[in-house]
């Protein structure tokens, strides 16, 4: 009874702090709570499509919708190989992907490396020229592209859509690279000139080996755009090049009500990549950041 | 010494020049040059000289004038509710909890995602039959039938539908660029701020919105772009239907190439879109781009 008027003072007395501690706590509760809620939010849709293609096949596009399978199958993933050529469009989308990377990665960097090093009112041009460039869109582009493969020959070969995508590749590869090869010292190339090593020897010997995580950089990002790449494989592939992303598009109209299989094949072909991306996030996000701080 | 930099500098990027050459300026080229001739892809050879009459008919035609008006929709309903909701998740990711860098790796994985992907995700699941969307609204209640909106074929939903979709696939790419730019703001200023009293909404206003202006337009720019030219999301979802409800002008250009056969049509009407386009950007690029700086 006694100590009771002390214990107020002391209670008032602490109450403040109290307060503002427990504001603090509340508030990052809040803030973690409502992150999770919209992070959810965001992979919950590929989640669902990751368990819509372990269900058994008539399971996919039952009514009402399942959640999470009642049995686990793989029924998709084989179904898949009897409806379309899958396996095919994938070694397609790999073969016109990966070597367009490999030809825009060099390219691109060879002429970042051109321009970072040389002042030049030639390369100041043509670095403001890529950047216009970046600027058009492929869609309209890919008219004129369109006649010019024709004229060409090339309409449904693997060769067509490496060299469209080489293109689209190529000013872009420049920007990124450029950002990197401007923080690789002069000094390295400058002392590889002094041992009697060419321009393009103090390049390939001395500046690639340094730049690797701005290639790897420039890779993932022109490998992606090749790899997820629709527009220009519709337009300009029939039978012998189409990739996988109009393949799996073909399921939806061909096999309407059976979307099992489709669920399997967009799985196919986006999960390694998913997977992927998590393992190099530095570059993705040195990637992104750096692409978007430039422009 | 200077005539030689500018030999040496032009023989490195000879390669990238000639690519972008044949595949790139030369297809620009063409495709002016097209915009003025009646083509018809059947019959190339008979083409007629028609001067502005395919800019003429597109900007007078009534199904232009509605994947123009669509386009306009689009890029300001998606990007503005990417940028609104990738700003929230930007500010929020900026709190470092526990787990939270966990979170931001797992939102970075969509990013990597093919936009066709995207659009087949949302077919399934805005599917009025099967499709998971209209259950879920049906069980908490806001609409009375599971199979009562018709996201895809109902031409008041069709445009909002493929939006959706796009929202999705790309607020991550907004959250962390904005998240990168609140990163690089120095720690002092939010400090020096505290001793000064300001409270949480100060802060925002006058340190890190100020601070990630040119990071957040760069990021509008780069998604203003990508919206305009959008085709995969569409085309896998409504191919513009029901009707012209969600035609874009990707989408009609396609159309009018490969249906119709159009092919002076098409480029009247790309070169049109790239005019526009390139007026929005020099906008965007005059208010923020400074030159690069050579630290020589």
């Amino acid at each position: 009874m006694n100590d009771l008027p002390l214990r107020k003072t002391e209670l008032s007395k602490r109450i403040p702090v109290n307060a503002a501690k427990l504001k603090r706590k509340l508030w990052l509760i809040f803030v973690i709570v409502l992150t999770c809620l919209l992070a959810l939010l965001f992979l919950g849709p590929y989640v669902y499509l990751l368990l819509t293609s372990l269900k058994p096949s008539a399971e996919a596009v039952s009514t009402p919708p399942t959640l999470w399978p009642s049995t686990f199958s793989f029924e998709n993933y084989r179904n898949m190989f009897d409806y379309l050529p899958v396996g095919k469009y994938f070694i397609n989308s790999l073969v016109t992907a990966g070597a367009s990377t490999i030809i825009s990665v060099l390219v691109g960097a060879l002429a970042a490396y051109g321009i970072s090093r040389f002042t030049s009112v030639t390369g100041n041009y043509f670095l403001l020229f890529t950047l216009v460039i970046r600027m058009v869109p492929m869609i309209s582009i890919a008219i004129p592209m369109y006649m010019i493969i024709k004229d060409m020959g090339l309409l449904d070969t693997q060769l067509a859509l490496i060299l469209v995508y080489t293109s689209v590749n190529v000013p872009f590869a420049i920007w990124l690279m450029i950002g990197f090869l401007d923080s690789v010292p002069k000094e390295f190339d400058e002392a590889a000139r002094i041992d009697g090593c060419s321009w393009l020897g103090a390049f390939i010997r001395v500046i690639l080996p340094v730049s690797l995580p701005g290639l790897a950089t420039t890779a993932i990002f022109t490998f992606m755009l090749a790899w997820n790449d629709f527009l220009f494989s519709l337009l300009m592939t029939s039978t012998q090049a189409k990739t996988a992303t109009v393949g799996i598009s073909e399921f939806l109209t061909a096999y309407n009500l059976d979307l099992g299989p489709m669920t399997a094949a967009a799985v196919s072909f986006s999960l390694p990549v998913m997977i992927f991306s998590l393992f190099v996030q530095r570059y993705i996000v040195s990637g992104m950041t750096l692409g978007a701080v430039k422009e | 010494m200077k005539l030689k930099n500018g030999a040496l500098s032009t023989m490195f990027f000879m390669p990238a020049a000639l690519f972008m050459g044949v595949f790139l300026v030369y297809p620009i080229l063409l495709l002016l040059k097209d915009s003025f001739f009646q083509i018809d892809l059947m019959n190339p050879a008979a083409r007629e000289f028609v001067g502005l009459a395919n800019y003429i008919d597109s900007l007078t035609s009534d199904r232009f004038l509605k994947a123009l008006g669509n386009t306009v929709v689009y890029i300001i309903v998606a990007v503005g509710a990417e940028f609104i909701i990738g700003l929230i998740l930007a500010l929020l990711l900026s709190n470092a909890f526990k787990g939270s860098q966990i979170i931001r790796t797992v939102l970075l994985s969509p990013l990597m995602l093919a936009p066709l992907v995207s659009g087949l995700i949302w077919k399934f699941m805005l599917n009025d039959q099967f499709g998971i969307i209209n259950w879920v609204l049906y069980k908490i209640g806001i609409i009375s039938d599971p199979h009562q909106i018709l996201w895809l074929s109902d031409s008041r939903f069709a445009l909002i539908s493929t939006i959706i979709a796009d929202i999705w696939l790309t607020t991550p790419f907004i959250m962390l660029v904005l998240l990168a730019g609140i990163q690089g703001i120095s720690k002092s200023l939010y400090e020096s701020a505290d001793i000064d009293g300001a409270n949480k909404w100060h802060k925002f206003r006058y340190i890190t919105v100020p601070s990630i202006i040119p990071v957040a337009s760069v990021a509008l720019l780069i998604r203003i772009i990508d919206a305009a030219r959008t085709f995969d999301i569409v085309w896998v979802l409504t191919q513009g239907g029901p009707g012209f409800s969600s035609e874009l002008l990707s989408t009609y250009m396609y159309k009018t190439l490969t249906r119709y056969g159009q092919v002076g049509q098409s480029s009247a009407m790309a070169v049109i879109f790239i005019i526009i386009l390139l007026v929005l950007s020099s906008f965007f690029i005059s208010k923020i781009w400074s030159p690069r700086k050579k630290n020589a």
